[in-house]
């Protein structure tokens, strides 16, 4: 089994490889269009903002490459690697996401009680029972740092959800893909087990 | 339900040894950090702080292996902080593992750095420290792990770095730190009522009370304490405990 982990040249991936590592999972940094050919899985942890996320992604030719590979290989988007699977994002009014899910990530509400960005320890209720959940005590808490989120989607495509000042989608699915508002790779026992399960999860 | 409060232990790390000193001074060993960073992971810390207390004079690469040490044991969020003084010093530190940095001195002789480095590699990972001690009904900003004071208002300067997008506060009460008499909340509180990005208190923790009132008091979206941690006074899970009893919401299910 080898997990590639895309590196378009913005983000930290050195946490990710090493909870894979961690996790006696092969990891493989993914920087060119090639690189996705002997893999068996992709995790795209990205942070920053998602125009520059997809604008790298393209000079890097993996744009097309990682949707075309979307059709057989499952994909485990991470925080901003969640946010490029939406067509819109009003964080980069002018850049198109992957279109997966048709709507559009958005900032989170001014709240005097809650502060932007969303960073810290919050509660994930997954709404549905898949592998990648399992063993996870429901409603655990996951770390977060993020200011954008979905917050509108169909109800088939969200599996979990969590409240911060308003109820957003901390993770969505779409048959072998996966996204995550939360970071796995720094979540503790049951960020390491959530990515231990989407290892060994079997499409 | 919402954010829960962080509980951070810190580790003050002095030529790859945790160390503890009071006030500053007198510093004394406390463990090999990776042991103590992972007995901090099992107990529920919400994250991991490491302070490189010498780092502004000494050698760099021994740092560096302690980071990552940390770093290949701990799956938690994990901040290091000393000695940085350009964007490289950040980027060598975030390969090497940590998850943020920690700019104290360098952000105050050289307040670009704040607004470069949260460019370049986000708001998220950039923590700005401040060294804080009362000053009449002020508090003022010192340097250099609390040797040399400026001319800095301490909220001021935290409103400034928040301006130039710090994406947290590390405030210690140079008054309270090591003396165990409680974080000092009246800076806290008053600090906290200006501040949109989340506000780590530090300095001062002894008992169980303290740590609570730091958040009910003085408002802090997370505490930090270094000896009450390292000496096993009080473990972390007790303050959690204490802090749920409070009404406080934190991370269970570790």
């Amino acid at each position: 089994m080898q997990i590639g982990v895309v590196d378009y040249g913005a983000s930290n991936i050195f946490s990710v490889l090493r909870a894979v590592s961690h996790l006696g999972a092969k990891a493989k940094v993914i920087s060119k269009q090639e690189d996705l050919k002997s893999i068996d899985k992709i995790i795209l942890p990205g942070q920053g903002s998602m125009g520059a996320c997809i604008e790298n992604l393209k000079k890097k030719n993996l744009f097309e490459s990682l949707k075309l590979s979307f059709a057989e290989k499952p994909y485990l988007g991470i925080c901003l690697g969640l946010q490029i699977l939406f067509a819109l994002s009003e964080e980069s009014s002018n850049s198109e996401g992957m279109n997966i899910f048709s709507g559009k990530v958005e900032r989170f509400k001014e709240n005097k009680n809650f502060k932007i960005p969303h960073m810290g320890w919050n509660q994930v209720t997954f709404k549905k029972k898949h592998f990648v959940n399992r063993n996870i005590p429901n409603s655990s808490n996951f770390y977060f740092v993020h200011s954008y989120a979905s917050k509108e989607l169909k109800k088939d495509n969200i599996l979990a959800e969590t409240t911060h000042g308003e109820l957003f989608n901390s993770a969505v699915i779409q048959d072998n893909i996966i996204g995550v508002q939360f970071h796995p790779e720094k979540s503790g026992t049951q960020g390491l087990k959530f990515l231990e399960n989407f290892i060994n999860w079997k499409i | 339900m919402a954010l829960t409060v962080r509980i951070i232990p810190c580790l003050d790390v002095r030529g790859g040894r945790v160390v503890k000193g009071i006030n500053f001074k007198n510093i004394i060993d406390a463990g090999d950090p990776a042991e103590v960073a992972k007995r901090y992971d099992a107990e529920g810390a919400d994250e991991i702080c490491m302070l490189d207390i010498d780092a502004s004079y000494q050698e760099r690469s021994t740092t560096l292996t302690t980071v990552e040490a940390i770093a290949n044991q701990v799956f938690i969020p994990f901040t290091v902080g000393g000695g940085i003084k350009k964007l490289q010093d950040i980027e060598v530190l975030l390969k090497s593992g940590a998850d943020k940095v920690s700019i104290n001195t360098s952000a105050i002789l050289e307040p670009n750095l704040i607004q470069e480095a949260s460019k370049e590699f986000g708001s998220q990972c950039i923590v700005v420290a401040i060294d804080a001690k009362k000053d009449g009904d002020a508090w003022s900003v010192y340097t250099h792990g609390g040797k040399n004071k400026t001319e800095l208002n301490a909220i001021e300067w935290a409103k400034k770095v928040e301006g130039l997008g710090a994406g947290e506060i590390l405030m210690t009460s140079m008054d309270k730190d090591g003396t165990k008499t409680g974080y000092d909340n009246d800076l806290n509180k008053k600090l906290n009522s200006y501040l949109r990005i989340p506000l780590i208190a530090s300095g001062g923790a002894g008992q169980l009370s303290h740590l609570v009132d730091a958040i009910k008091i003085g408002n802090a979206d997370a505490v930090l304490a270094a000896s009450i941690f390292h000496y096993e006074e009080i473990s972390i899970a007790r303050v959690k405990e204490e802090l749920m009893k409070n009404n406080i919401s934190v991370r269970s299910n570790i």
